[in-house]
């Protein structure tokens, strides 16, 4: 089976069938081994052993390494050219509902409804912790609607602000 | 003294309770709730819960803490830091119910509790004090007379500011004519308190501190620096000793400076004297921290002293074990503060449960932790999770080492500082030592930049389209794989995803 994966912006091709493994075409040496009882995995790459934590995810593998979780989608070619026959964007959809990633209490609201957001503006601040968190879009978008108010107590996964995708 | 009630959690109740366990004594763990199951209460000899979680009902209740001192036969209290630490009443509390608080006397945590008392003490002292006014500015014209006398650049500070409101750096009289009528006014609406003071500005600070340690045979000593310059809003983040910007000649100045501060109130045990640094080799006192801090540690492994020993030696009347002369730092060593916060989501407090853990060991390295396997990573209290530290013979070894102690560092289930500290490691202002206060500012975005290397690029793609395939080989019985069927099913799942995606939207 060949499967595009994507990590970030970053895609590559990976082939694997029984017990060959061909990456962007290449012929490597890679074998992926569960280590029992733990939420590792050991990646043997080209004569090269390493560990990595991987867990399920929406629509591919959370793979940590080196302290960091990487969101990697795997996709086979039929769901990737279904994909961009539907026009379906790949890897996770910028904006649509923001929630509060964590318990807390809002400090402000830094946005109007129908305001136009870069990627990566900031939207409401949380406090927690006694620290000020902004809470900020993954993408474009427009604010279609705003769901809390400064001084309100949120719950982890309560809704903030709802971000659609902008026109044109 | 015999059994020490550590009024703490996380890692630094854990810290003192092995220092008790080394000493001869007793250790009297507490927890809250939430606790019930961490380290340190498994550490201790007798373990008291407080109350509910939330820190008021719990590490902050004074009568409760007393209480379990009393239920447990405790005969001293360390307050380790953060809590109640820095309260002198409940060091008070504690003397007055016959215990040793191990730390200062109250009257010391008070002079310098209150921070602009403790500036006019220190100046008094002879302790350097960024230069300014005493009393505030009447109109723009006194502030520009001020600036002349305090010299330039300048700061106007609003008496009563706080979170950067109400300031404005300037440059020359002109900036302080109009500085001073934009910082009155936003001081006015901000605090309704627009008196404004000047105070000169000190250009690309370093934050360095000096440990000091003082007993009851009138032995007041320092243990050098810690340089503690990479910060995020205040928090540090990293800490290392010896400071790259000081030589010998400075840490001796320094060092007295902290010692004059410490024996201007009095002061017994261990604390810590927080000074400005400027590029010209000029510091000036910035406050005294009255209890232990967080990055100890790093003092520990270069002057080859442990602190919370000599605090518990200090409390129960004995003098230090070290000598009434300066010592020299061996070698160099860092500290990395591993907290529950993502830092490519602007270091946003994360939850959930410690999956799995592995430490790093090897030579020169140091773990201390409040957290295992199984631990439950909650709100209720600071994100720090552990502190990883590292030893060499000078600092780029001491830097090296580091490196290799957070590639083996797993931590699974909470995001965690642990890829910031590895990205510092290898940034180059950070290597060359060549930093200051507004390190982060300046380099965060780049350092932080999201994107995946190439080099890591490839081993995470591999892996992800192994473990797929291994995933479908368990589960999709083969001939769904074969390309006829695929294609006709094709287009019926193409309605399927379309119709799944426009009730998804909303979601």
């Amino acid at each position: 089976m060949k499967y595009t994966v994507t990590v970030g912006k970053q895609t590559v091709e990976v082939e694997v069938s029984g017990d060959s493994v061909r990456l962007n075409g290449e012929p490597i040496g890679a074998t992926l081994i569960g280590i029992p009882q733990t939420p590792l995995k050991q990646l043997v790459l080209n004569g090269r052993a390493r560990t990595f934590a991987m867990l399920r995810s929406d629509g591919g593998w959370s793979v940590q390494a080196s302290g960091r979780a990487w969101l990697v989608t795997v996709e086979d070619e039929r769901t990737r050219q279904l994909r961009e026959l539907t026009g379906q964007r790949g890897g996770y959809a910028a904006g649509g509902l923001i929630r509060a990633p964590m318990p807390g209490l809002v400090v402000r609201v830094e946005v109007e409804a129908g305001q136009r957001l870069e990627e990566g503006a900031g939207v409401v601040v949380l406090e927690a912790m006694k620290m000020e968190n902004e809470i900020t879009t993954s993408g474009p978008g427009v604010v279609k609607a705003i769901h809390v108010e400064a001084g309100q107590a949120v719950e982890k996964g309560a809704p903030l602000i709802e971000v659609v995708q902008p026109e044109g | 003294m015999n059994r020490v009630l550590v009024a703490n959690r996380g890692e630094i109740a854990l810290r003192i309770i092995r220092a008790c366990h080394e000493q001869g004594l007793d250790a009297v763990a507490v927890y809250s709730e939430a606790d019930r199951l961490a380290p340190h209460v498994k550490a201790a000899d007798a373990a008291v819960e407080l109350g509910p979680s939330p820190a008021s009902e719990s590490y902050l209740h004074v009568e409760r803490l007393m209480d379990a001192a009393a239920r447990t036969g405790a005969d001293a209290v360390h307050p380790g830091y953060g809590f109640l630490a820095e309260q002198a009443h409940f060091a008070e509390a504690v003397g007055q119910a016959g215990l040793v608080f191990i730390g200062p006397p109250p009257a010391a945590i008070r002079a310098m509790g209150e921070k602009t008392e403790a500036r006019r003490r220190m100046a008094k002292a002879g302790v350097p004090i960024v230069p300014g006014t005493t009393e505030a500015a009447d109109d723009a014209e006194a502030a520009v007379a001020a600036s002349a006398e305090v010299g330039y650049p300048v700061l106007l500070k609003a008496a009563a500011g706080g979170g950067g409101k109400g300031m404005r750096v300037a440059r020359s009289a002109d900036e302080v004519r109009k500085g001073f009528q934009q910082a009155a006014s936003e001081a006015r609406s901000a605090f309704g308190d627009d008196r404004i003071y000047v105070e000169r500005f000190v250009e690309r600070p370093r934050h360095v501190e000096i440990q000091v340690l003082a007993d009851r045979f009138g032995n007041t000593i320092h243990l050098g620096e810690r340089e503690c310059s990479v910060q995020r809003r205040h928090q540090k983040l990293i800490e290392e000793s010896p400071s790259p910007a000081v030589d010998l000649d400075l840490r001796l100045r320094m060092g007295e400076a902290a010692v004059k501060a410490a024996q201007s109130v009095g002061y017994l045990s261990a604390g810590t004297v927080e000074f400005l640094l400027d590029p010209q080799g000029r510091f000036y006192f910035l406050e005294m921290n009255t209890r232990l801090q967080v990055e100890h540690p790093v003092t520990e492994m270069v002057y080859g002293v442990d602190i919370v020993r000599e605090q518990l030696r200090i409390a129960a009347g004995e003098p230090m074990t070290l000598p009434g002369r300066p010592m020299r730092p061996r070698g160099h060593a860092i500290e990395c503060r591993i907290t529950s916060e993502d830092p490519f989501a602007n270091f946003l407090p994360a939850t959930g449960r410690v999956d799995y853990l592995h430490v790093p060991t090897g030579p020169g390295v140091r773990w201390d932790a409040g957290i295992e396997t199984g631990s439950e990573i909650g709100l209720f209290y600071d994100s720090l999770l552990g502190k990883l530290i590292a030893w060499g013979e000078n600092r780029e070894r001491a830097i090296r080492r580091m490196r290799r102690a957070l590639d083996e560092l797993i931590i699974v289930g909470v995001p965690t500082s642990q890829p910031f500290h590895r990205r510092v490691m290898g940034e180059e202002s950070f290597t060359s030592g060549e930093y200051d206060i507004g390190y982060l500012e300046r380099v965060g975005e780049e350092l932080l930049e999201p994107g995946i290397s190439g080099e890591e690029l490839q081993p995470i793609a591999v892996a992800a389209a192994l473990a797929e395939d291994e995933a479908r080989a368990a589960r999709v019985p083969t001939h769904e794989n074969g390309s006829a069927a695929g294609a006709e099913s094709a287009w019926l799942r193409a309605a399927r995803m379309g119709g799944l995606r426009s009730t998804g939207r909303g979601r």
